[in-house]
């Protein structure tokens, strides 16, 4: 059985439209979680101690710490960058 | 008697968008390696005269006469006085609603993906990707390709392909393709599905097909576009707040209180902007951009963003130390620190110029369902934070006895959005999850720690 409430539901901010909690554990990039599931999930149940549980401490230190979220422009040039590795490209 | 919709003429359209990079400054956007971003390193996704109006300073930016021909189809928006909603709440307030549920798909997107399409067309390009999560943008990047004849490819995060099939059908009806994220054209696609061919998909992975897309095409004929959050998005819906202070001026009214819902931030901005330049001027106005108080990214820092101890578990965070589900303080999150908020929103509130303002879930619907019954349009999920807003503020003018004048960005219809309303309705949905008893054994637990300081907004 899963740890995870998984069947919970809301809506969520960045799709404009009903996700369950699971989306949230695999919605980042590589099947990573949200970086938005704390703040989205503190009021339904205690997301916090369940992700600190089920992350590395590597990776839950990432989900909860001080952080500035990268500029959205920045973010199309490292997925600008992305792409062409993946195809082959050369700069 | 007043006309119950002020309709601009349009001949008198406006002409020009407002810039508010013209008005405020902003640090340039950094690169790999701490640099600052060239425009040329966005060169393999947007056209060059869209780059140009991204990093422009310029206050003014002539609307090309191929632009305003196609948002002519719906535009001037009407700027409708709510008086059935007023009548409803009892308020001396005179609220007035911009109306971008008119457009043809039903929400203020097309502002900027019309004249998108319409840059891209004259650089020469053929074909435009985007992603998109419920379909909102997908279909208004469909219908403006449409008529610019562009091709149109989007990316659906599968869990809302899955969803929303009208949204998928809109699309394919203005002749895009509309083909579920992760899918198996593109390498990143691949890449997931092999991992997991079950996965719903997510945001992240449907931009990166979007933009692997648009890089890999050896024609060079294909970009990207986006429809939220870069300055040339807030630029464009800047018709929205010009188009109102057109029509104010038309029955010799101004505004006291303009409200938009923030999500990108871009519907907002486009209604605020120009008040905020008014503002700038002196003028005395209050502007909310508003979201939902169950995931802030305005009124509150994310959580444990703003502590000081590096795990961010200090008394002040009793939620985190105990492990307990509670209302933490709200903080303000300062700084531009906003997961996916325009830059230039985060900005003005940073100044002071906005405030923001945040809205519980039920308040947010009973506001849309009081919307609906009184002046008809049942209003998108986003909007109804807007109108929430402004219920605080006309019962506040009538606690007050004053008479204002609220205006309010009304971004969209919910017609596609009926399951949200049938949760409502059926009540199904609620504000906070933990049960009373719950509630109370938090609240003991964490009786001698400092009471939550609240926002001045709330």
């Amino acid at each position: 059985m899963s740890p995870f409430p998984d069947e919970l539901e809301r809506r969520c901010p960045r799709l404009g439209g009903p996700v369950r909690f699971a989306y949230c554990r695999t919605a980042a990039a590589r099947g990573g979680v949200c970086p938005k599931i704390l703040d989205c999930w503190w009021e339904r149940f205690d997301v916090v101690s369940l992700m600190r549980k089920a992350l590395s401490g590597e990776a839950f230190a990432r989900l909860s710490q001080p952080h500035r979220p990268p500029n959205k422009v920045a973010s199309l040039i490292d997925l600008i960058r992305q792409a062409r590795e993946r195809t082959g490209q050369a700069p | 008697m007043e006309p119950k919709s002020i309709i601009l003429p349009q001949d008198r359209m406006p002409r020009q968008w407002y810039n508010i990079l013209a008005d405020i400054r902003l640090n340039p956007p950094l690169g790999p390696g701490g640099k600052p971003i060239r425009p040329e390193d966005l060169a393999p996704v947007f056209p060059m005269n869209l780059i140009e109006q991204e990093v422009s300073s310029e206050r003014w930016i002539d609307i090309p006469e191929p632009v305003l021909d196609v948002l002519r189809i719906w535009r001037p928006s009407p700027l409708t006085r709510a008086s059935r909603f007023e009548k409803a709440l009892g308020t001396p307030a005179r609220i007035y609603f911009k109306n971008e549920s008119v457009s043809p798909p039903g929400s203020h997107k097309p502002n900027t993906a019309v004249p998108q399409a319409y840059y891209n067309k004259v650089f020469g390009i053929e074909r435009i990707t985007t992603e998109t999560g419920a379909g909102q943008w997908g279909s208004a990047l469909a219908f403006a390709c449409a008529q610019f004849g562009l091709e149109c490819k989007v990316f659906m995060v599968r869990v809302s392909f899955d969803q929303k099939p009208y949204r998928k059908a809109m699309m394919q009806t203005w002749g895009a393709t509309c083909v579920a994220s992760p899918s198996a054209e593109t390498k990143a696609g691949r890449d997931v599905l092999a991992r997991d061919p079950d996965t719903p998909g997510s945001l992240g992975i449907a931009i990166s097909e979007a933009v692997e897309q648009a890089v890999s095409d050896p024609s060079g004929k294909t970009r990207y576009s986006l429809g939220s959050v870069l300055n040339h998005v807030m630029l464009h819906q800047t018709i929205i707040g010009l188009e109102a202070r057109e029509q104010f001026k038309m029955i010799g009214v101004e505004p006291d209180v303009v409200i938009g819902c923030a999500g990108g931030g871009s519907n907002f901005a486009g209604l605020a902007f120009p008040y905020v330049l008014d503002k700038i001027n002196g003028r005395q106005i209050d502007i909310f951009p508003v979201e939902p108080a169950a995931c802030p990214t305005m009124t509150r820092a994310p959580f444990v963003y703003d502590h000081g101890d590096t795990a961010g578990y200090t008394p002040l965070l009793p939620m985190h130390s105990l492990g307990h589900t509670f209302v933490p303080p709200p903080i303000h999150a300062g700084g531009l620190r906003y997961h996916g908020m325009s830059p230039t929103v985060s900005q003005l509130i940073d100044e002071g110029l906005l405030v923001p303002r945040a809205v519980k879930q039920l308040a947010s619907y009973r506001a849309g369902v009081l919307f609906a019954r009184s002046e008809g349009i049942i209003p998108a999920p986003e909007t109804c934070n807007a109108l929430a807003c402004v219920v605080e503020e006309a019962e506040k003018a009538k606690a007050e006895g004053r008479e204002k004048t609220i205006v309010v960005s009304f971004s969209g219809h919910g017609l596609l959005d009926l399951g949200a309303y049938e949760k409502y309705l059926d009540g199904q949905l609620s504000d906070v999850g933990m049960g009373e008893e719950q509630l109370a054994e938090a609240m003991a637990t964490v009786k001698d720690y400092p009471r939550p300081a609240h926002l001045k907004s709330r």
